[in-house]
């Protein structure tokens, strides 16, 4: 649903600069025009219709009312114990620089004797990986979305039910997400990684703790800072963290007043601080070219890559609400029925899901996966992270704690892109 | 007479068998995208995925979407309208910016570049060999506040802080928009300049004009072709421009009419209300256009 949840993770440590922002600034160039010519599937097992009354709406999970997504008929999981295929291409469908290739060679070799290859295909946002996977054509055995798309997937029979056989490894996180409230039976999606949403900075270019202050969020409202700094490119995400630093802690309302203040509130900030609005924080930051950024958690540990030479990561800092209160989130893994391998699929799965691999994968994408071995208490004194970044560590307990940005009803997200409309526009 | 008529008809099919490719090619480039982004904006929302559904069928089109754009232009919620009026300045700026760059170096290259004149054409033509994306990026590093420019200008003792050229602010938008679509104006303007017949320039300073009077009353008119090309040529793709303003400022304080369009584009919901935006866009830049084809239709029926 949002169309940049999240950008597409990147390059941790040792790589070369700037490709994503290259990359995703390429893809701007009318995706998303694109996409709404792709032939679309219809949403099938619904009368979805040209969106006249009475059409189906998709109930909205959330930790209070959690789903059981349908399994629609004839898209039962596999049988069990069945052999992988053979001399298979498994095809994997992500954002770019979201996995790390030592993970996928290190599967082509455990499975060595099968002859399988893996490829990764990768989407820029989940407005146009929603579109291709629609559209069929492309037989994508693995996808990774975040958790407000499962609903629509399994709706339109578009995901295969998982054969928990497979997946031992599953056991390997943390019990938040056993059996989770956004997929009751974990019927379709095992976790991937975890983040939170804050500030981070460097701190020798602002000369104060931001997490000291009363209220950290008003940094962005500071003038002091104005030409100096950025938030998310993320209707979600900014007027989330508006809402939290108004005090409030309904970060899925529709209320007009909620919102309205919200409205006051990004003008004003936009008055103050000229912020900008873009995702390559993680690369600006490091670099020195912003000095304040709303950014991801996984984002600032994966800054550490971008460091010009000479400049030690302990000058990294990210702030997130030590009780918790902050914006929460997690992505996932599951496996597209349009895909010609489901029993590789599902070993892949399993794969990611072992704690050394994660761990590998963790150092590359810099997202933390929510595995019971990592402890996050000890990230800094392993060396995933230098001691000023020790707030970008995701707790299981941020999960009772934090907000989660949930699935909006049909009238909420339009009075949300209302806002976000008009603050992208500067009115 | 009888025996012309065969040959007009043979003419006639040979025009329509050289025009065929162009209306091939336009009504597969032209019109059917265009009839694509129609569908987009008169479409509905799929009621699971929340993307546009086009409506192909012109009985289904819905005006919604347009209702949206039009009530967001003026009123209590006019929103657009700053962002509107912002692009047009915006534009007006850069244009006349192009225009003071172009036209001197146009003039210096039909007049005075003498041997050197295909170097020099090669020079101005030189940058479209790089995509405008990579010279945006580059000036992106020019212009941080550690790159090249704020270290001379502080070298230089002209400031003492760096300059914060990339923190939204209009001036480095309109210099980023002169300095990438500043080609464009010098070529046709230099076609135009260079067409004017060095004996009319002698003549009228024969006949005691002086060299302001000659360009005045003599270059100047002449080359209004190739300015007015100019400006249409840069005018048009501008005003549909996001990315100069995405690189160099992505604040909302220099939103312009592009950056408007990308925002919707790149929310699900509201591929409808881009496509609704971008046909406003169309219509409003048709009208300079139109302009510009019955100026240059008469101009030819002149000569």
């Amino acid at each position: 649903m949002p169309a940049d949840r999240r950008p597409e993770p990147n390059p941790f440590v040792r790589r070369g600069p700037s490709r994503r922002g290259v990359l995703g600034l390429a893809a701007l160039t009318g995706a998303g025009l694109l996409a709404g010519c792709a032939r679309e599937r219809p949403t099938s097992g619904l009368t979805a219709g040209s969106g006249g009354s009475g059409s189906p709406t998709l109930t909205a999970a959330s930790p209070a009312s959690p789903v059981r997504w349908p399994v629609l008929e004839g898209n039962a999981p596999i049988g069990a114990g069945l052999a992988p295929e053979k001399d298979a291409t498994l095809q994997l469908y992500n954002y770019v620089d979201y996995i790390n290739p030592d993970v996928i060679k290190s599967f082509e070799k455990k499975y060595k004797d099968t002859g399988v290859k893996v490829v990764v295909s990768t989407f820029n946002d989940t407005n146009e990986s929603l579109a291709k996977i629609r559209a069929g054509g492309s037989p994508y055995d693995i996808y990774f979305p975040s958790y407000d798309q499962i609903g629509k997937l399994a709706t339109a029979g578009l995901v295969r039910p998982l054969q928990h056989s497979y997946i031992p490894n599953i056991t390997n996180v943390w019990p938040q997400f056993t059996d989770p409230w956004y997929d009751q039976g974990w019927q379709y999606t095992v976790p991937y990684v975890t983040y939170t949403t804050g500030i981070g900075w460097r701190s020798d270019r602002v000369n104060e703790d931001i997490g000291a202050r009363a209220n950290p969020y008003d940094v962005f409202w500071d003038p002091q800072y104005a030409g100096r700094l950025a938030v998310l490119d993320d209707y979600r995400e900014v007027i989330s963290m508006a809402i939290l630093r108004a005090g409030g802690t309904d970060i899925n309302t529709g209320d007009d007043a909620v919102l309205a203040k919200v409205r006051e509130d990004l003008a004003a900030m936009a008055k103050a601080t000229r912020p900008q609005v873009t995702i390559t924080d993680y690369i600006a930051i490091p670099e020195g070219k912003l000095d304040i950024s709303q950014a991801w958690s996984g984002d600032m540990i994966a800054a550490q890559g971008y460091l010009p030479k000479g400049t030690d990561a302990s000058v990294l800092r990210y702030w997130f609400p030590a009780d918790g209160k902050g914006m929460v989130n997690n992505d996932l893994m599951m496996i597209l029925s349009g895909g010609k391998n489901p029993v590789l699929a599902h070993l892949f799965l399993d794969h990611l899901l072992d704690d050394e691999v994660a761990k590998e994968n963790f150092t590359f994408v810099g997202y933390q996966p929510p595995l019971n071995s990592l402890d996050p208490s000890r990230l800094v004194a392993d060396g995933y992270a230098p001691q000023g970044l020790a707030a970008a560590t995701v707790l299981p307990s941020y999960f009772e704690s934090g907000y989660r940005s949930l699935e909006l009803t049909p009238a909420a997200e339009g009075k949300w892109q209302d806002t976000w409309t008009r603050f992208k526009a500067g009115a | 007479m009888s025996g012309t008529a065969p040959r007009d008809r043979r003419r006639g099919l040979l025009g329509v068998a050289l025009t065929l490719p162009g209306a091939v090619w336009l009504a597969v480039f032209f019109l059917v995208p265009l009839y694509v982004v129609v569908s987009i904006s008169t479409g509905t929302v799929d009621p699971v995925f929340r993307s546009v559904v086009p409506a192909w069928n012109p009985r289904d089109w819905s005006g919604d979407q347009f209702g949206y754009v039009l009530s967001r232009l003026t009123g209590p919620d006019g929103f657009f309208g700053p962002v509107m009026v912002r692009t047009v300045v915006y534009v007006l700026l850069a244009v006349a910016g192009c225009l003071a760059v172009a036209y001197p170096v146009a003039w210096f290259v039909a007049r005075h570049s003498g041997r050197r004149r295909g170097l020099v054409l090669a020079l101005i033509v030189a940058p479209f060999w790089i995509s405008y994306m990579m010279r945006m990026l580059a000036w992106v590093n020019l212009l941080a506040d550690d790159g090249l420019v704020n270290r001379l200008l502080g070298g230089a003792g002209l400031v003492a802080d760096p300059v914060t050229f990339l923190s939204g602010r209009p001036t480095t938008v309109v210099l980023g928009l002169v300095y990438g679509y500043v080609p464009y104006m010098i070529l046709p303007m230099y076609a135009a300049l260079d067409r004017i017949s060095p004996a009319l320039l002698e003549a009228a300073r024969d006949l005691g004009a002086g060299r302001f009077e000659t360009f005045r009353r003599v270059v100047l008119p002449m080359s209004v072709p190739g300015v007015l090309a100019g400006l249409v040529l840069v005018a048009l793709p501008m005003t549909g421009d996001y990315f100069t303003n995405d690189l160099l400022s992505a604040s909302p304080s220099t939103a312009m009419l592009g950056n408007l369009i990308n925002t919707s584009v790149a929310n699900p919901s509201q591929a409808g209300q881009a496509g609704a935006l971008v046909l406003v866009l169309v219509l409003a830049m048709a009208v300079p256009m139109l302009l510009y084809v019955r100026s240059s239709v008469r101009s030819d029926l002149a000569s």
